[in-house]
């Protein structure tokens, strides 16, 4: 078990536990929270690979996710502060309704 | 572009122009596009028979393009030009041109005019690909047009549902004859790998013969020929064409494209030369149209109707030729026949435009004085195909009749007795149809008996002309003309004696059934009411077509319409083509139902299939990647 | 040993590094209130620019501590503060979608793991980087040269959420007003 492979378990340990808590948490900050969670698991074995490969594209890479996640918190947060307005909760069992 | 080509060509530049820019651009225009187009094909088709007895019988032969080439054998749109084409193309442009003239003046006041001389136009066009046609390829795509023409013209004033459906039963009735012509052709091209008719027919003048029956292509194509020729037991649809204009019924039902199965026989006369049991079907199913026919025709009332009888029957005439071998003297009947039988039609015409569209003979009479050029033109026709000599008509009859007697190749003593007795039922109903038109009493209503008056000159002009060469068309021997191409059959050295008492037989049979047709239709026309009343079965049975109609509804159209409503329509259209996509729609539809459950609103629910799906995606490519 | 301890630093402090961004992201789903969250999620992104230092890539490690921690996370930071502490949301910490959410998670990861095993069992390891590669030069050059395409759109897509950001809060405005 080598240091590559260690750091691609620990991304994926990262992204799976953003996931869990995506869907596991109630509060819609925490969901988003775990959203930059799972980037950042992304991100690590884009620089892994990266450095495995002795390669700068997964680095660019890296950058451009950076760039992402900073334009998705930009949007989201006032979003997450509209809903709120509305339906005075941040919890997302209470935004349904766009049920089918 | 070739003289030939040029021909075919100009009637469709008519088609197209008075068809795209007819209505815009005025009657004048119509008309002089409509008739000198025809006229010119006319007179071109005149210059390329001088040039064909200039060059020594060479026929001429021009082609116009590549149609398709498939492996080997490459399909050309050929015209082929030699007697036989010279003769029908002569009566089609020349007897086609002075139709168009005639309809300038019986059209006059119609709304279609421009529509009227596009399609007439049109079938000119057919026509000449039809006649002119090298290949049986290009033959066929005439004779399906000239089928499309007709049924645009039967059905030509479609707003009276009838006449639509007039044009629809012709239109089907020779889509039967058709699938036979196309069988044929398959078998021709099949056994010897060309449609091209001189190859055929070199193939089968020479020996040793194509290992192909020609009897079963021979009756292949004789059943195409029944649908348009109409011939038993396809010739239903022909009557009801009358629905059409006028000047179409001569054009279309008398002169030109009802020779058309004529034509397309002599033109293969090779293949029927060596098909003596399809050569004795085309005698028999001709003698037995033109007998059935006859009798028919002595009991219609309507005018037309009268005429397109004795067109099938004169057709049967052609057919009994064909059978016996004697193939010139068929296409001689076929340019006697388009002169006095064109004259006819259009002389009822000229009636029927007098009467104000009266066609009903029983409200006709005593017109001979009120439009006497009709009269004498209708009179020539008449006498001329009754067989009174010396009009058209005897010289062709009589050489149909003695060949049917004496033709080496099928004639028989009963064949000419069924055929003289066909002769004398032609001049009996013909005469009681000039009887009960122009002589006696008139029995018109007051009204229209007002308004008659003769027709225009550009009517009776065309009608002298064809009452002219109905006189003395018959001094062409075209028999002999045609003689090197289609050679007579053989008379046995012992009948050749009877010939000449047979002429006088024909000439009596054409002077009794004139007589015949005075006693009975002369004076007050009591005699006849008598006759009829006394013969009451068999005149309701003549009258009504012996039914033939009413059989081929119930025995053909009604199980048919049956199975197409209950089997094609409700089992196979409604159970399982809408049943097919009914249940889809329903199957999505329910699909849709059951996956909306899962739409609950729940973002994380959602999230949670997808991760859930992504499990099973990365668990599914580990297994398969 | 200390010296062995020493020249073995590098894999070492990796290893810890690793460990302690994995309990902290497995922290985030456990705490209750969303600042600890937060705080919990700013540690691990600390513990991985520590990683990303420690891999030599120097300026990623610079821009996660920079714009992850710097930028997004303050500004998450506030929004927290910004909402209502008393929010039931607060209290019940979990969705019905507990245990499915934990049991898929879990398979999920047992099954790139597994994968991970299986792919790269036989791949030697890539060696030390060459420092040069990963350079914030070449790193800039190979952006501006090569990918200046994406560099520029990802400015478009900077530009694009600020003006949806501006909307969003036009909208709030119209409905207070």
């Amino acid at each position: 078990m080598d240091k590559t492979q260690v750091l691609l378990a620990l991304a994926v340990a990262l992204f799976a536990l953003g996931m869990i808590g995506v869907v596991v948490r109630r509060n819609v900050l925490v969901m988003l929270m775990c959203m930059e969670l799972m980037l950042n698991g992304v991100n690590l074995s884009l620089v892994t690979f990266a450095h495995q490969a002795a390669s700068n594209v997964g680095a660019v890479l890296v950058f451009l996710v950076f760039v992402v996640a900073a334009a998705e918190i930009a949007i989201a947060i006032p979003i997450v502060l509209l809903l709120v307005r509305s339906k005075r909760t941040l919890d997302l069992a209470s935004y349904s309704d766009l049920k089918g | 572009m070739g003289q030939l080509t040029l021909i075919v060509v100009l009637p469709l530049l008519g088609f197209l122009l008075n068809g795209l820019a007819g209505d815009r651009l005025g009657k004048g225009f119509v008309s002089a596009v409509g008739c000198g187009l025809p006229a010119v094909s006319f007179l071109l088709t005149v210059k390329c028979f001088l040039d064909l007895a200039a060059g020594g019988d060479a026929p001429l032969v021009e082609t116009a393009y590549t149609w398709a080439a498939v492996g080997d054998s490459a399909f050309a749109v050929s015209f082929w030009f030699d007697r036989l084409a010279a003769v029908m193309t002569l009566i089609v442009t020349g007897v086609g041109t002075l139709i168009h003239v005639y309809s300038i003046g019986y059209m006059h006041a119609d709304r279609s005019y421009a529509r009227y001389f596009a399609y007439l136009n049109l079938f000119l066009f057919f026509m000449l690909l039809l006649v002119l046609g090298k290949s049986l390829l290009v033959l066929f795509v005439g004779w399906e047009g000239v089928g499309l023409a007709s049924y645009l013209l039967i059905g030509f004033w479609f707003e009276d549902m009838d006449k639509a459906r007039a044009g629809k039963k012709a239109f089907i009735a020779n889509r039967i004859g058709d699938a036979g012509f196309l069988l044929g052709m398959f078998v021709l091209y099949s056994a010897l790998g060309t449609l091209e008719m001189d190859r055929i027919n070199a193939a089968f003048s020479a020996s040793p013969l194509p290992a192909v029956s020609a009897s079963l292509i021979g009756v292949l194509l004789f059943v195409g020929a029944t649908g348009k020729s109409a011939q038993i037991p396809l010739y239903v649809w022909l009557p009801d064409a009358m629905a059409g204009p006028t000047p179409v019924s001569a054009l279309i039902h008398a002169a030109t494209m009802v020779t058309a199965g004529v034509y397309m026989v002599a033109r293969l006369a090779p293949v029927y030369v060596h098909a003596p049991e399809a050569s004795q079907l085309v005698a028999f199913v001709g003698a037995l149209t033109a007998i059935f026919a006859a009798t028919i025709a002595i009991a219609q009332t309507d005018i037309k109707k009268v005429l397109a009888y004795s067109t099938v029957s004169q057709l049967g005439f052609m057919f009994v030729a064909l059978g016996v071998g004697a193939y010139g003297v068929a296409v001689f009947h076929v340019y006697t026949h388009a002169f006095f039988k064109a004259c006819l039609f259009l002389g009822a015409g000229s009636v029927i435009h007098a009467l104000s569209g009266e066609q009903d003979i029983r409200k006709m009479g005593g017109l001979a004085r009120k439009i006497p050029v009709t009269f004498v033109t209708f009179l020539v026709a008449t006498a001329a195909i009754a067989g009174i000599p010396p009009l058209a008509g005897f010289f062709s009859k009589d050489e149909i009749l003695w060949f049917a007697f004496a033709s080496g190749r099928g004639g028989s003593t009963l064949l000419w007795l069924v055929m003289s007795a066909t002769a004398l039922l032609t001049a009996f109903y013909m005469f009681r149809l000039l009887w009960l038109t122009f002589f006696g009493r008139s029995r018109m209503d007051p009204e229209v008996e007002h308004h008659v008056h003769e027709s225009p000159l550009s009517m009776t002009a065309v009608l002298a002309v064809l009452a002219l060469l109905s006189a003395v068309g018959g001094f062409l021997s075209i028999p002999h003309f045609l003689e090197p191409q289609l050679p007579l059959p053989a008379v046995p050295e012992a009948l050749a004696r009877y010939q000449t008492p047979l002429v006088a037989v024909a000439v009596a049979i054409g002077l009794a059934g004139l007589a015949a047709a005075a006693f009975v239709y002369g004076g007050t026309g009591e005699r006849a009411r008598r006759l009829a009343q006394r013969f009451a079965g068999v005149h309701r049975v003549l009258y009504d077509k012996y039914y033939v109609d009413e059989l081929y509804d119930a025995v053909l159209a009604r199980p048919l319409l049956w199975v197409s409503e209950k089997v094609f329509l409700g089992l196979g259209d409604r159970k399982l083509l809408d049943g097919t996509l009914n249940g889809m729609a329903a199957l999505a539809s329910r699909g849709a139902g059951l996956l909306g459950r899962v739409q609950i609103g729940s973002l994380q629910f959602y999230a949670f299939l997808v991760l859930a799906a992504t499990v099973a995606v990365i668990l599914w490519s580990w297994r398969h990647v | 040993m200390i010296e062995r301890l020493l020249a073995n630093l590098d894999t070492l402090l990796l290893y810890l590094f690793a460990a302690c961004a994995f309990v902290s992201a497995a922290l985030m789903i456990v705490l209750a209130q969303p600042m600890r969250v937060a705080l919990a999620l700013i540690s691990t992104m600390v513990f991985l620019g520590g990683i990303y230092g420690l891999l030599g890539v120097h300026f990623i490690a610079a821009f996660q501590v920079l714009i992850y921690v710097g930028a997004v996370m303050v500004f998450m930071v506030y929004a927290i503060m910004l909402l209502d502490v008393r929010d039931p949301a607060y209290q019940r910490r979990y969705s019905r979608y507990l245990v499915p959410g934990i049991l898929a998670g879990v398979a999920f990861f047992a099954a790139l793991a597994w994968g991970l095993a299986r792919e790269f069992a036989d791949v030697a390891e890539g060696g030390p980087a060459a420092g040069g590669a990963f350079g914030i030069q070449q790193f800039a050059a190979a952006f501006l040269n090569e990918y200046w395409l994406h560099f520029e759109l990802t400015s478009v897509l900077l530009v694009a959420a600020v003006v949806a950001a501006l909307a969003v809060i036009n909208v709030s405005r119209r409905d207070r007003g």
